[in-house]
């Protein structure tokens, strides 16, 4: 597995961020936050809200339209292509939609990642098999993401963004398609690879979930960002559960 | 799976450039070895008579009279001619000995020179890398022996060697035209598959894959198919061409065109294979390059 950095520098710094795609309306208004490396974040909002837009800059998928985004102390826009690359093998995401490769086994998925980064053959099968069995899937590896379900799908797409333990991982709705025990233990391995350093943030909707775990959100809404902090959210809400008792 | 299938299972290029290589090389080679087999039969005839002239010095009239002595003083004021000419090495008269050892092929061994009327003949040796003034010959002995009669290959073989130089011209032109071919092809099939493959390339692109990861693998198998299909093509021309050279050696046509190429002209037509996976594995890179800039 990729050695874990030691960052004293923010994981990522947003300042006056704005996004839109092409000629289309901004989709993201004004971000301003940081990730401090070893943080972890629950990212929620309404569908449509910019999530994955926020996720799409995170990743350096696309580059802010205005304001300026800098990934482990690196301002995006003056990184050369090598320099990005790098920067995308310190990163793991957790697509909503998988994108698993169909014409490669779930063996071979989770691989790749390694195999990308110049690993050896000897250490990708011990590493990748490991990580399969950790996740329940070892009689499945394989098996083609056109066998699996969706929930074994979602499995392989985890274990494929944390296999060579990113600096920063990323996932969107990552527990939408396992029930809850499951959900529960890959939000643990989340947390284990954060006890050991790597920088968390997870869009999610699953409101059982964040309360489960007392993390800090980034909130969207509309295109613009709110950090809440747990305190705050249990404040917000008693706040609205009393003036909801009030008004009855 | 290896690092280097990652995109290539369903790739449309797999059955694809092998085809075209194939093609492409069999024509290729075919045209080649045309080209140097012309080349060298050109070359030889060349250094044959390119270093030769002859003179007919007539013996009979043409009502059949003998010339008697006028022979002997027309062949030395021939010779005087022909020795102070610039580039002449030297010019002997055929004696009769060697005269019938020319004519043994059509006229038997025994044949009778001398009851013949048959013309004397200067053999002259040419410097073949002077300049010969042939018109200036051809003059002096218009004016001082009119019935002499100057036979130069070169005049015979100008015309011909300037045919030959338009055919390998012509060869060099087609060449140029199929490689050109060839790079367009897989210019095509490398954006086909690009475009078949460009969600993969996109995530491993998001995965931190440079951009020589993804171009060395694509520029890598279109060398593999390209090679594959190209020794293949190479393959099926030697059959034609033992066919070829078989039928020129049993139709006595040797003497026109060289039936058997050089181990240079072998290596060079054995080169064509290598030389069209080296186009395509530079085409792809350079295609994949391209195509990888409108990723971030």
């Amino acid at each position: 597995m990729a050695k874990q950095n030691k960052l004293s520098s923010p994981v990522a710094e947003f300042n006056g961020v704005s996004f839109r795609y092409d000629s289309g309306p901004e989709v993201l208004k004004d971000i301003q936050f940081t990730l401090d490396p070893g943080s972890f974040y629950f990212m929620t909002g309404e569908s449509g809200a910019g999530k994955t837009s926020l996720l799409s800059l995170l990743y350096l998928y696309h580059l802010p339209t205005k304001g300026r985004v800098r990934l482990f102390g690196h301002a995006v826009d003056e990184l050369t292509r090598p320099a990005k690359a790098r920067i995308r093998r310190q990163m793991g995401v957790v697509f909503q939609d998988f994108r698993l490769l169909n014409h490669l086994t779930a063996f071979d998925n989770v691989a790749l990642p390694l195999r990308i980064a110049g690993a050896k053959e000897s250490e990708i099968r011990r590493h990748v098999s490991e990580l399969l069995v950790w996740v329940g899937l070892e009689n499945q590896m394989r098996a083609y993401p056109p066998e699996l379900s969706g929930g074994e799908k979602q499995r392989v797409a985890i274990a494929r963004a944390v296999i060579n333990r990113p600096t920063l991982l990323m996932a969107d709705e990552p527990t939408g398609n396992v029930d809850d025990s499951m959900a529960k233990r890959l939000l643990h391995l989340f947390l284990e690879l954060n006890k050991l350093g790597t920088t968390v943030v997870i869009a999610t909707h699953n409101e059982g979930l964040i309360k489960h775990f007392n993390f800090p959100r980034l909130h969207l809404e509309k295109g613009r960002l709110n950090v809440i902090q747990p305190n705050q959210y249990k404040e917000m809400a008693s706040k609205l559960f009393n003036r909801g008792a009030e008004n009855d | 799976m290896t690092k280097s299938n990652i995109f290539f299972t369903t790739d449309p290029a797999k059955l694809f450039l092998p085809w075209m290589s194939m093609l492409m090389t069999f024509i290729a080679v075919l045209v080649l070895a045309g080209g140097m087999a012309t080349y060298s039969s050109v070359t030889r005839w060349q250094r044959t008579v390119s270093g030769s002239l002859t003179v007919q010095i007539p013996t009979y009239t043409e009502l059949g009279a003998s010339r008697g002595e006028m022979v002997d003083r027309e062949i030395e004021t021939t010779l005087t001619i022909l020795r102070s000419s610039e580039g002449v090495l030297g010019a002997t008269v055929l004696s009769d000995r060697q005269m019938s050892d020319l004519m043994a092929p059509w006229l038997g061994e025994n044949a009778v020179i001398t009851e013949l009327p048959l013309p004397k003949l200067i053999d002259v040796t040419v410097d073949p890398n002077s300049r010969l003034d042939i018109a200036q010959i051809k003059s002096d002995l218009a004016t001082q022996v009119p019935s002499a009669i100057l036979d130069s290959h070169r005049i015979w073989l100008t015309p011909l060697l300037r045919i030959s130089s338009g055919i390998i011209k012509l060869i060099g032109f087609i060449l140029v035209l199929l490689s050109l071919t060839a790079a367009f092809t897989v210019i095509y099939a490398t954006r086909t598959s690009l475009t078949v493959h460009e969600p993969v390339i996109a995530l491993v692109h998001m995965m931190g894959a440079g951009d020589l990861y993804v171009t060395q693998q694509y520029a890598s198998r279109s060398f593999q198919l390209t090679l594959l299909g190209s020794l293949f093509g190479f393959f099926l021309t030697l059959p034609i061409m033992a066919g070829v050279s078989f039928f020129i050696q049993g139709a006595s046509f040797d003497f026109i065109l060289k039936q058997s190429l050089s181990l240079g002209q072998w290596a060079v037509l054995l080169s064509v294979p290598f030389l069209l996976s080296v186009l395509a594995f530079i085409t792809t890179f350079k295609t994949v390059m391209n195509y990888l800039k409108r990723f971030l």
